[in-house]
């Protein structure tokens, strides 16, 4: 068994990124959309408190301490507009939101 | 104390933080205030005096402890000039859109306090961005300024269209700040500091600056800190949220996100991405040619002239990346970042006056089409004036503010060895002369059957006179303005 080291944490963080970047761009559901987003900010988290651990510095825990505050901000923010849309139309497909086109 | 690494905190630290309280402790009043006391004109009007004394006594203060570059929080924070250049134009933008707010808000039924608290919370956010010296403290800034924004937008729930647009904005806006805060970890990863005096210093020490982890950090960033500005192709969100949200509201974002942005951008790629120039300045050209194109030329379509203005302020955003583009080094000579920040404060005037103008006429019953513009000029002049003189201004009609604004640019673009890139600006004014003096061709030339006749609205007078003096004093005045922003570069 190979110890782990930076390249595997990353690797792990690049692909979480990618999986949630793929999930906003594909999915219709706003729900989903919304998981998608959150799995890029600790694919991030998980990125930042790798190259805390490697350059033996704290500042990337602080940094990933902020981003799950803010994300937890943005959660509230984001369900609130969805509970306030789903009340209006019994439904979270984004597809359904089109009345403003180009 | 024994420990090296103990941070040194003292009161003289907070000092550059007076201003950022100020608008602080308006959002708490306001919140507070406007939760106790029941609705009537009375509180409404003691919230409005609150924000104008507020944003005013901010601004005071910013403008008070310029000066010295000073740096606090252990390097954190900073109220350098261009630090104060940016919070008097965010704080100017908040106290604008007070004046067009203070009436229009509760006409609508919406309340007023928290509107007023949510907007105090926003320019909060944006002045933090002007005055940090740290990625985390800038994505913390950049993250206020816009979780306030979203619900702002969707400030008008009734409709439908308002908590789509936000929803839109949001959705898209999350998604460029996990982008950007990817950006800013592999830049902590490759240069092992978040402090972005630091990350200069050391960037500027690599031999290799075309590391593909370098690249993609830069490209991260920009891409990121594109969206918060409504860079095409990342400006999908801003038609629609700039349209389903409240007139004043749209006013507002249309400009204070933006110079936020913009703070942002100037901070992270100037002083902290400088010596990586040459990699990230050809993204920015590519960039601002693509948005100030679609802006313009998708503007020219617009029937709504609130779509209008979404599309024009994209436009205007890649002026401002022209700016950007001409950046070459920091210090003396170079007139791209000067030009930038002039561009952002004479921004804010113009648009917030033209959505002004347009909220002042939504106050009257009317719509947001070109049609509702139609002989305006004959029942209420003085608004039909100010609008025409805003919309002037955007266009770039020498001796107005706009006009000095693109100037600076196109000099800066000049200078730098891209005359093609102000060439292209010059080319694409003229285009958007075409949508902007549709409206006052409407106003001055169309039929006046129909245009609504002016009611009370002294506070929106006064506020749309402040802009239209604003506009054209200082034009008159813009080579201070301008050694003012140049200031910080001798500083830095």
């Amino acid at each position: 068994m190979g110890e782990l080291t930076l390249g595997h944490f990353l690797t792990l963080s690049a692909l979480l990124f990618v999986i949630g970047m793929l999930g906003v761009l594909t999915r219709k559901n706003i729900l989903i959309i919304f998981m998608s987003i959150e799995l890029m900010l600790n694919a991030v988290n998980v990125s930042l408190i790798a190259f805390g651990r490697y350059l033996d510095s704290i500042a990337g825990q602080i940094f990933a301490i902020f981003v799950i505050t803010i994300a937890a901000a943005e959660a509230a923010i984001g369900l609130g507009l969805i509970l306030v849309l789903t009340r209006r139309q019994d439904s979270v497909d984004v597809t359904s939101v089109s009345l403003l086109k180009e | 104390m024994d420990n090296p690494v103990a941070v040194a905190l003292t009161l003289e630290d907070f000092k550059i933080l007076i201003p950022h309280a100020i608008v602080l402790a308006v959002a708490l009043l306001t919140l507070g205030y406007g939760a106790i006391a029941a609705p009537s004109p009375g509180r409404n009007a003691a919230l409005t005096v609150i924000s104008v004394f507020g944003y005013l006594g901010a601004i005071v203060a910013a403008l008070l402890l310029t000066g010295q570059p000073r740096t606090a929080f252990s390097g954190m924070g900073a109220l350098d000039d261009m630090a104060v250049f940016l919070i008097v134009v965010i704080a100017a933008s908040a106290l604008l859109t007070v004046f067009i707010s203070a009436q229009t808000i509760p006409a609508w039924d919406m309340p007023l306090g928290e509107y007023y608290s949510l907007l105090a919370f926003s320019t909060l956010g944006g002045m933090l961005v002007a005055s940090a010296v740290d990625l985390v403290m800038i994505f913390v800034g950049i993250e206020l300024s816009s979780l306030s924004v979203f619900v702002l937008a969707a400030f008008a729930k009734r409709r439908r269209e308002s908590i789509e647009g936000a929803l839109k904005y949001f959705l898209l806006s999350s998604f460029a700040t996990a982008i950007l805060i990817y950006g800013m970890a592999w830049t902590y990863g490759v240069t092992g500091a978040t402090n972005l005096n630091d990350i200069s210093l050391r960037l500027a020490t690599y031999q290799d600056r075309t590391a593909p982890t370098l690249l993609l950090a830069a490209l991260l960033l920009i891409v990121g800190l594109g969206f918060k500005a409504a860079a095409v192709p990342f400006h999908m969100w801003t038609p629609d949220a700039y349209q389903g949200a409240p007139t004043p509201v749209t006013a507002f974002m249309s400009v204070a996100p933006k110079v936020t942005a913009f703070a942002a951008i100037l901070r992270v790629l100037v002083q902290g991405l400088g010596p990586l120039r040459e990699q990230w300045v050809p993204l920015v050209i590519v960039l601002s040619v693509l948005t100030m194109a679609l802006g313009n030329l998708v503007a020219i379509a617009q029937r709504d002239v609130k779509r209008m203005l979404a599309y024009s302020s994209i436009a205007h955003t890649g002026y401002m990346l022209v700016g950007l583009a001409a950046f070459r080094q920091i210090g003396g000579g170079d007139e791209s970042i000067p030009s930038v920040l002039f561009y952002n404060f004479a921004y804010a005037f113009m648009n917030i006056g033209a959505f002004g103008v347009l909220a002042w006429l939504q106050l009257h019953g009317k719509g947001t089409t070109i049609d509702d513009f139609n002989g305006l000029a004959v029942t209420a002049w003085p608004q039909a004036a100010a609008m025409a003189f805003f919309l002037f201004s955007l266009t770039g009609v020498p001796p107005l503010l706009g006009f000095y604004a693109k100037y600076f640019i196109i000099l800066a673009a000049i200078e730098a060895g891209y005359t093609w890139l102000a060439v292209v600006v010059v080319l694409l004014s003229a285009v958007s002369a075409y949508y902007y003096l549709r409206v006052v061709a409407a106003m001055y030339f169309g039929d006046p059957a129909g245009a609504p006749t002016p009611a009370r609205t002294r506070f929106f007078g006064v506020g749309l006179g402040a802009m239209v003096l604003s506009v054209a004093l200082f034009g008159i005045l813009s080579g201070p303005v301008l050694d003012l922003a140049r200031q910080w570069y001798l500083a830095l």
